[in-house]
């Protein structure tokens, strides 16, 4: 059996009632599915980081752990219905509102849409947020691929191909006393190599944002051109204030 | 400049979740604390966040991320911790004192010891075109959306497949906004699988090995011009926002500035101040914690938080050398379990190489 289930078996029970599927794979800091499923069907035990590990046996497909998990990694399987369809219920987040009785989009890992899909029910994930748990009907092919459901579909094209060169063009690295990249490398070409001995010569790093913004590119640039560790680089020595404030408050005015 | 003097016992830096949890931890062994942030809110990185947060229950797992800002603010306010907002701390000089620039007037501070829990800024990458109106980090980005409601743009290309790029891309769809990929120079994806899944699952197609060549537009962005480095093929996707996610680092500029010794560690975000795994930063009365001290995770951010609290109470007199050491222990357990696995190993590594050096 997997830490997640054994999926023939989740598969079998869904025939009885809603069971969860857990999609959770990698050992991440994270456990809050324990804490709220009642019924210890999942358990992550005393380090936070490993898997979950789920015995469907014991779910009775409450839908609290599809509600609590960051990840939306869970959902509910339910193949009670005479029909012969699946029904799913899936965590939603999406501005565009779903109700019962709406046809949705069911979509697949990759966004792609399966076809549309009846919901049957909504509820509210909590008090404070307009997330909810969709039930939505669907057909049986579909229900092991279903992983989300949207009103509308994104339709956002391909990107386009450039043909021909690209030649590299400069461009600033420091915004605010005006220095470009070729102007940096120069500057490592004259044997500066750290940015300390730069600032006694330029003005860089001096202006408005006091380095903020450039720092850590001028580093990245300075220990590629000059062959020299980061930390050999070193950092601006850091003068106050590190925070614009007009020089007026700075004489006790309040304004 | 004669600006008005005060003193405190411990002055927090910084009112996010590592801030916020030193304060609790001194403050309830007795030491007046004052906490000093520049937001006009109280709760750091987790008032921006709207999604549930990954993270073990005791860290609020699984609650969004304003909500667990809401919890620890009430915790600090019962301990009876002095919270300023609007207070933005422009110094940090080598004498010990902080300069204060608050609602008031600039002031100064004199505490006997202080929490440098400041978190971090993002880094940014230039290219050509990079200053185009449309162009911003994620964090901007996700300000527009989560707390002003406005959207950054119809059509977004995200750069930085991390964490941060994955949950913002799920952000901004959220809020309405097509998102027309998300390019990621390096060859994989850094952010957890169950984000990526998240997105993918909308739609939004991942380009890994992909780097921003440059960025095209006359008044706003149009186009993004990217190569692919495997293929060599370039591409444009025309978009009307570029929001880059390429990380984040520690944002310790009043450490420097006090003096302490800055290293670089790649695993952490870039420079940050050298520390022992009490959260001393090697000067007298000088503690860091979170994201200003290697960029992680709230949950660990908060753990040495209460570290750095623990630590100033005990010197401060305030906690009993054993009851700091036991208290010590039970975080640097938590702190262990939370960098465990294939994600929290290096940062574990990094964080060790400092101790022991
Ligand atoms: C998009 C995004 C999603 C995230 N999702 C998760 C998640 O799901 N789970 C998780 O565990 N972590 C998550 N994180 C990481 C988490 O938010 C941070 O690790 C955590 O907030 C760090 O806490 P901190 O207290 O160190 O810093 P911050 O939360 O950044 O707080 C620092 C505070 O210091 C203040 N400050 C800085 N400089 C000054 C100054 N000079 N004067 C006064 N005040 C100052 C700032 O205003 C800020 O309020 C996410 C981060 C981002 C960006
Ligand atoms: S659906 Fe309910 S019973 Fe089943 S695993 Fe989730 S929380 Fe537990
Ligand atoms: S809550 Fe979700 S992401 Fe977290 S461990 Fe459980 S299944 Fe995995």
């Amino acid at each position: 059996m997997g830490e997640s289930g054994d999926i023939d078996e989740i598969w079998r029970r869904a025939e009885g009632g809603a069971v969860a599927i857990l999609d959770c794979r990698e050992e991440i800091p994270c456990d809050p599915c324990e804490a709220v499923c009642a019924r210890g069907a999942i358990v992550v035990g005393k380090n936070v980081c490993d898997l979950p590990r789920y015995d469907p046996g014991l779910c009775n497909g409450c839908g609290r752990c599809v509600a609590i998990c960051p990840g939306m990694a869970i959902y509910l399987l339910d193949r009670s219905s005479r029909d012969g369809g699946a029904r799913l219920t899936l965590p939603y987040e999406m501005k565009e509102e779903i109700k019962a009785g709406d046809e949705v989009w069911a979509l697949d890992e990759d966004g792609s849409p399966l076809g549309k899909g009846k919901v049957v029910k909504t509820a509210k994930m909590n008090k404070r947020d307009h997330s909810l748990l969709v039930t939505v009907d669907v057909p049986e092919e579909w229900a092991l691929k279903v992983r989300g459901v949207r009103i509308r579909v994104m339709s956002i094209g391909e990107p386009l191909e450039v043909r021909g060169c690209q030649r590299e063009e400069d461009h600033l690295l420091c915004r605010c006393e005006e220095i470009s990249r070729s102007q940096a490398r120069e500057y490592a070409a004259m044997g500066f190599n750290s940015l300390r001995a730069l600032r006694r010569f330029s003005r860089v790093g001096l202006g408005y944002c006091q380095g903020r913004f450039c720092q850590a590119m001028l580093v990245d640039e300075f220990s590629t051109a000059a062959f020299r560790d980061r930390e050999g680089v070193g950092v601006f020595k850091v003068r106050p204030p590190v925070r614009p404030v007009k020089l007026g408050r700075l004489g006790g005015e309040n304004g | 400049m004669n600006l008005p003097l005060e003193h405190t016992a411990l002055a927090v830096v910084g009112a996010g979740p590592a801030g916020l949890c030193a304060a609790v931890e001194a403050a309830r062994s007795g030491v007046p604390v004052v906490v000093l942030d520049e937001n006009e809110r109280a709760g750091g990185q987790l008032f921006k966040q709207v999604h549930r947060f990954f993270g073990s229950r005791r860290h609020g797992a699984g609650k969004r991320g304003y909500e667990i800002a809401d919890d620890l603010i009430a915790e600090c306010l019962r301990a009876g911790v002095d919270i300023r907002l609007g207070s933005s701390v422009i110094a940090f000089f080598p004498e010990g004192e902080l300069m204060v620039d608050g609602p008031g007037g600039v002031y100064l501070v004199r505490p006997q010891a202080v929490v440098i829990a400041t978190g971090a800024s993002e880094k940014t990458i230039a290219f050509p075109g990079w200053t185009l109106p449309g162009i911003m980090g994620a964090g901007a980005a996700q300000t527009l959306v989560n707390v002003h409601g406005v959207l950054p743009g119809k059509r977004v290309l995200i750069a930085g497949a991390g964490n941060v790029g994955l949950i913002v891309s799920y952000q901004l769809l959220q809020a309405g906004a097509d998102v027309v990929g998300i390019v990621e120079a390096s060859h994989g994806v850094s952010g957890y699988e169950v984000h990526l899944d998240r997105v993918r699952r909308e739609g939004v197609p991942i380009y890994p090995g992909h780097r921003i060549i440059s960025a095209r537009g006359r008044d706003g962005l149009e186009a993004v011009v990217v190569k692919d480095l495997r293929g060599g093929r370039t591409v444009l996707f025309e978009a009307d926002s570029l929001c880059m996610a390429v990380g984040m680092s520690p944002m310790a500029e009043l450490a420097a500035m006090r003096g302490c010794r800055m290293v670089f560690r790649e695993e952490l975000g870039g420079f940050l101040p050298w520390h022992d795994e009490k959260m001393r930063a090697g000067l007298q009365g000088v503690y860091v914690a979170g994201d200003a001290a290697g960029v992680e995770e709230a949950s660990v951010a908060m753990e040495e938080g209460r570290m750095s609290g623990i630590s100033a109470a005990e010197e401060m007199g305030s906690m009993k050398k054993r009851q700091a050491a036991a208290r010590r222990a039970a975080v640097s357990r938590r702190l262990a379990d939370l960098r465990r696995g294939p994600y929290g190993e290096a940062r574990m590594a990094a964080k060790c190489s400092l101790y022991c050096a």
